[in-house]
């Protein structure tokens, strides 16, 4: 029931937001600010005069595309430096978490107004940001989950046939750690495009034209007596993105758990 | 080996000296420097001499750090580039607002997930287990700011029940306008602090102490009040640590949403106007609080688990 009910909710957002662009048409304004649902505009315009189907077809391609950037470049660099981590040098394994305990205090979203107050912002500073602020957690996991299988005595066998330090730790070590960094990934995934929205909310990342679900949120948020749908419609998408992922990613692992 | 409470107390002075340093740097990440925000780009080479000599731009950086932080030990923030006043002022003023929405968010907040954590790890697996478990990670899932617009839609526009809004209000004189922040801040935290008083209620609930403690013929209200709960509390307070951070970044989305004159919408407007000593200021004040927040929670989670110090060694 609830798994049926997440993917409903995922897939719905995801294909407006992947298929969406292509059928969208123009985002110039073509018409009067806020106006309501008409002929010509099935949801009416936006404060900048624009045709929200349009806008809205157009706008989760950025949500969609920086959370995924963001993931997966927090995951290609916190995957290797966890290993590292959970490997035979206890020196390095200190200092990198040690470092790391510094970093993870800060709360992300503060990281990204201060760079955005000293003139660093836009789509690459939100993704790099978004990324970077992950990296302690996902080292962290990936560590833990490394920590034992790496001292078991397939480890050692592997050693002594002289293997590749790749092929003893990403062949062996890592695939043993697949699942708690799965079951992390999926919490992780909501977390990110959580950030990514409130920050394009609080105009920290994409410029204010943009047709960014959140961005659209945040500019029509005064107009929500007058023309409602402008911000219910993203709102609703965002929402159904954020609860889809979770629930998939509960009952998908979940699964997983039971079974393995 | 200097005990745990030396090492956690020095990991949080290498945060501290991090925090300084790094919100020092912030002027030097700046394309031009804090003259550029005060002045246009048609200014004079003398007007931009003028501001820089006021600012104190001119003299070297070890010196201008050693003012600075000289001056965080009398109180002293500097000054606003944009209205000229004394930052520790403003921040002074806005610290009271925040405060009032954090503490009576954590009032609702805490009765409330010790309910549910305790009604759900006491009958885990059951219907009313799965309900509130549920309902708590939806709620989670959705950011703060269109959980915050839903309700301003479903609740203020329409209905008329609460304020959408708090500008120009004296929080203490009209209490409805907290009613929605609090309860978008409520709605997201909720879960987590749940979450863990859940699984140690649900751990110590079935295990041997409290089962041989039923067997004695002690009321089940007895055992879950004194042996499971204080059981599950190590983990507790160092999620409520994430509680308070989670409460400082969603009180900056939270509070530019309603217009609550706190610590969050400063942020926001001095991010804004690019006014540096006013950031350097709100970063001072919420990194502070992190790492003040985690290091109480981490000292006291020792205390209430004293027997890890021994595995540990």
């Amino acid at each position: 029931m609830s798994r049926a009910l997440g993917w409903v909710l995922l897939v719905v957002p995801l294909l407006v937001a992947l298929g969406g662009p292509l059928v969208a048409g123009s985002v110039d304004p073509v018409g009067a600010p806020s106006a309501p649902p008409g002929a010509g505009h099935p949801l009416g315009t936006d404060v900048l005069g624009r045709d929200v189907l349009a806008v809205v077809l157009s706008g989760g391609l950025s949500v969609v595309g920086f959370t995924a950037a963001a993931l997966g470049l927090a995951y290609g660099v916190g995957v290797p430096v966890g290993l590292v981590a959970a490997g035979q040098r206890r020196v390095v394994d200190e200092v990198l978490m040690r470092g790391l305990d510094l970093v993870l205090a800060f709360p992300s979203l503060l990281v990204l107004m201060v760079l955005a107050a000293t003139g660093h912002r836009g789509a690459v500073v939100l993704v790099f940001t978004a990324a970077a602020v992950q990296v302690p957690a996902v080292v962290r996991v990936v560590r833990a989950a490394a920590l034992a299988p790496g001292c078991r005595v397939a480890v050692e066998a592997l050693y002594l046939q002289g293997q590749s330090w790749w092929r003893i730790h990403v062949g062996y070590v890592a695939r043993s750690a697949l699942g708690p960094v799965a079951t992390d990934a999926g919490t992780r995934v909501a977390l990110v495009l959580g950030l990514v929205a409130s920050a394009n909310f609080l105009g920290l990342g994409l410029p204010s034209g943009s047709v960014d679900w959140a961005v659209v949120i945040d500019r029509n948020s005064d107009a929500l007596d007058a023309q409602p749908a402008v911000v219910l419609v993203p709102s609703a998408l965002l929402v159904g993105l954020c609860v889809g992922a979770n629930l998939v990613a509960d009952s998908v692992l979940g699964r997983g758990r039971r079974t393995g | 080996m200097p005990g745990y409470p030396a090492r956690r107390l020095g990991l949080s002075a290498v945060q501290a000296l991090v925090v300084l340093v790094a919100t020092f740097g912030m002027t030097a990440l700046l394309p031009g420097d804090a003259s550029s925000v005060v002045l246009t780009e048609h200014a004079a080479p003398e007007d931009v001499a003028v501001v820089r000599a006021r600012l104190g731009l001119d003299q070297p950086l070890t010196v201008r750090f050693g003012h600075w932080i000289s001056g965080l030990f009398t109180g002293d923030l500097g000054e606003s580039l944009v209205t000229a006043l004394p930052v520790a002022e403003e921040i002074g003023r806005r610290l009271a607002a925040t405060a009032l929405l954090a503490g009576v968010t954590l009032l609702v907040l805490l009765p409330l997930a010790l309910l549910v954590g305790v009604a759900s790890g006491l009958r885990e697996g059951s219907r009313v287990d799965r309900v509130l478990t549920s309902v708590a990670v939806l709620l989670h899932a959705v950011p703060e700011f269109v959980l915050g617009l839903l309700l301003v839609a479903g609740l203020a526009v329409h209905g008329g029940l609460f304020p959408a809004t708090a500008a120009g209000v004296d929080l203490l004189a009209r209490p409805e306008v907290l009613v929605l922040p609090v309860t978008v801040l409520v709605a997201r935290q909720l879960c987590d602090l749940a979450r863990q008083i859940r699984i140690g209620v649900a751990e110590h609930s079935a295990g041997e102490v409290a089962g041989h403690l039923r067997l004695l013929g002690l009321p089940e209200h007895a055992v879950v009040l004194r042996h499971v709960l204080p059981g599950a509390s190590a983990p507790v307070v160092q999620q409520l640590a994430r509680t308070v951070e989670g409460l400082l970044t969603g009180a900056v989305v939270v509070e530019s949403l309603f217009a609550v004159p706190g610590l969050g919408t400063g942020f926001v407007e001095a991010v804004q106007n690019r006014d540096i000593p006013q950031i350097q200021g709100y970063v001072l004040v919420f990194a502070g609080v992190v790492v003040l927040g985690n290091l109480a929670a981490d000292l006291v989670a020792h205390r209430l688990t004293p027997r890890r110090e021994l595995v540990l060694r």
